[in-house]
């Protein structure tokens, strides 16, 4: 008995010794890079370094704003991840649902090439994209960015596993009340998916959001550039401006905290959708 | 208000590999404001030709006909049907009110406040008023059911089709429901063709019953018809509960000689001339037990009922079920003579299950008085 409390209370440290490392773990960088951006350059090079917050936020935004418009960045990335996600969840919305929900002909095949475009990295693709962008003469312009990647097969994936579990009875009593098959689809099919689109936005706009090495190829101009490839001209060949870095950093996450708090609820449901019964 | 005739109904699924027939060449005319209750054990053809009949399923072969309109080409939303689903396919994301007006908000021109005036009287008669603004997850299942029936009513179709609204109902609930669906129907005076696997309900509900196996409509007719006169052994076995007891004799000289020493000797033989072997089937509410006779059978259980006692009994390896009078209580074990009137016997084909003869008891004609239009 008491042996058997002893255990449950080492066990219980450990988990919780255990949980308290992991959030320490992934704070520290965190913390130290919201209050690296309020250092000026000289203090965050210093040893031991410095933990508490100053006063140079402004001061290194006015420097970062001035040597990239970083505002304008910011501005890019907002207005791509946003036509991105919105476009990208009717295409996948409506692409889940055909293949949940309807037969045609060579339906099996057609989705499990979809699945299988998965496999394929970014890296792969991004010359053969080039070529084609270069082709339409779109290089340099949002849309190279946000059409190629707008069908995303995780999120048809995703989709269609969720709209499996609409009961059919459900959109054939739709069908049977007069609605066309579009109306079904929006008026019916959409809206029990709540949570799972709004996991899929977060997932979509996270992507968007990191691309990298796509975009770098494709934007040309300073006045094009996103998020990350903005932080990435911060490192200059004679000197990295770790505080602007650090401002940069900490505005980048911004709309994606402020879009999972607005989100959170249905996305954790979502992750959960077909777990427990209902 | 419409008739139904359906005119050779076929339905093939072509499952790619293998063609699989749910409904074989299937007629039944129906008429004007008629109940008609399709019944079968499961994967019998009966949802299938509910949902032919809805427009939720492409005809193979053969012809719908609505008042006499082809409509076997038409759309589920160009037929002016209204279906009540077994799980009632309620809208989760709509009230009651939503859900209700959907129809009516879709497939036709009314405004807003005519919906909302036709959705209100809806919910008042069945008495879901005050459910309206609820959202169907929050209702309990006879809710949830009557909100399914008020979607279907308050677009006013010529036809009602139901597939086994009340299955998922508990037993008390759902002999109310079957009451109350009843006396709607017969208010609206609407042609609905019900679907059950329950002949219980069926029998208790439908105006006729059409009884379907295998894809193949056996028989339709009022319940007492179907239940007196079955054109074969399936149907005498599946209406009636408990079921008949039926077992296979041997005929000599007009007398059949079954197995543990049945022996039944026929008045008449004209319908067991020219076989040798006959389906013998007696309801258990027409074995008597008696002080003595010929057959004999040992008891197994008694069921009583509190109004009647059902007997279980066993002769030759075959079980026989007996409805008798409470007062009827052999010791479990014993052994019980039995009897029954030649009228209220059924004699089948043993191959082809084709019925030789069914009752000819004279039963009160007030209680035959089946048409109720």
């Amino acid at each position: 008995m008491r042996d058997q409390r002893r255990k449950d209370a080492v066990w219980r440290f450990l988990t919780y010794a255990f949980v308290i490392t992991m959030v320490v773990v992934m704070m520290v960088p965190l913390y130290w890079m919201l209050v690296a951006a309020t250092l000026p350059q000289e203090q965050f090079l210093q040893f031991p370094p410095r933990l508490i917050p100053g006063t140079a936020f402004l001061d290194n935004f006015a420097a970062l704003q001035e040597r990239l418009d970083f505002v304008r960045t910011i501005r890019n990335s907002v207005f791509i991840a946003v036509v991105y996600t919105l476009l990208s969840l009717v295409l996948c919305s409506m692409g889940g649902f055909a293949f949940a929900k309807y037969e045609f002909k060579y339906k099996e095949p057609i989705f499990y090439t979809i699945l299988a475009t998965l496999v394929l990295p970014i890296q792969l693709l991004v010359i053969p994209l080039f070529l084609l962008m270069a082709q339409l003469d779109w290089t340099n312009t949002f849309r190279a960015i946000i059409l190629p990647w707008a069908a995303n097969p995780i999120g048809i994936f995703l989709m269609r596993q969720n709209m499996k579990s609409i009961p059919d009875a459900l959109l054939e009593s739709a069908r049977m009340d007069g609605a066309t098959e579009f109306q079904i689809f929006y008026r019916i099919a959409l809206p029990t998916m709540r949570s799972s689109l709004a996991a899929l936005a977060i997932i979509l706009f996270l992507f968007q959001w990191d691309l990298f090495l796509y975009p770098l190829v494709i934007l040309e101009s300073a006045d094009m550039y996103t998020i990350p490839i903005g932080l990435a001209q911060l490192t200059g060949f004679q000197r990295i401006y770790y505080d602007q870095i650090m401002v940069a950093a900490t505005l980048a996450i911004v709309p994606m905290v402020v879009l999972f708090l607005v989100l959170q609820k249905q996305f954790v449901s979502g992750i959960l959708a077909g777990s427990l019964k209902e | 208000m419409s008739g139904i005739n359906i005119t050779e109904l076929d339905k093939v699924y072509d499952s790619g590999t293998e063609n699989v027939v749910a409904v074989e060449s299937l007629s039944v005319d129906i008429d004007h404001g008629e109940f008609l209750v399709l019944v079968g054990p499961s994967g019998c053809g009966k949802s299938t030709t509910l949902r032919c009949l809805a427009g939720l399923e492409d005809a193979t072969a053969g012809t719908i006909r609505f008042d006499g309109e082809d409509v076997t080409e038409y759309r589920a939303s160009e037929r002016d049907v209204a279906m009540v689903f077994q799980n009632y396919a309620l809208y989760p994301h709509m009230t009651v009110r939503g859900n209700i007006g959907f129809g009516l908000k879709l497939s036709t021109k009314l405004t807003g406040d005519e919906i909302e005036a036709k959705v209100e009287d809806v919910a008042e008669m069945l008495g879901i008023r005050e459910l309206l603004d609820e959202k169907p997850k929050a209702l309990s299942g006879g809710q949830q059911q009557r909100v399914a029936l008020g979607r279907a009513i308050v677009r006013e179709p010529s036809v009602f089709l139901m597939d086994e609204p009340l299955s998922n109902l508990d037993a008390k609930l759902r002999s109310e429901m079957r009451t109350e669906l009843q006396e709607l129907q017969a208010d609206l005076d609407v042609t609905t063709v019900y679907v059950t696997h329950d002949q219980t309900e069926a029998m208790a509900m439908g105006d006729r019953i059409a009884v379907m196996d295998g894809g193949v409509l056996q028989q339709v007719g009022s319940p007492e018809e179907v239940y007196r006169s079955p054109v074969n052994r399936f149907v005498a076995d599946f209406i009636g509960s408990p079921s008949i007891n039926l077992l296979t004799a041997d005929v000599e000289d007009g007398t059949l000689a079954g197995p543990g020493g049945f022996a039944y000797e026929l008045d008449g033989s004209e319908p067991v001339d020219g076989h040798e072997r006959v389906s013998v089937g007696v309801r258990p509410e027409d074995i008597e037990v008696v002080e003595s006779g010929r057959n004999a059978a040992d008891v197994t259980v008694v069921e009583p009922m509190g109004n009647e006692n059902f007997l279980y009994m066993e002769i030759g390896g075959h079980e026989l079920t007996a409805r008798v009078s409470p007062t009827v209580r052999p010791a479990e074990g014993s052994q019980v003579a039995f009897d029954f009137d030649e009228a209220a016997l059924y004699l089948f084909d043993v191959e082809t299950g084709d019925a030789l003869k069914t009752k000819t008891d004279s039963v009160d004609s007030a209680v035959v008085g089946t048409t109720q239009n």
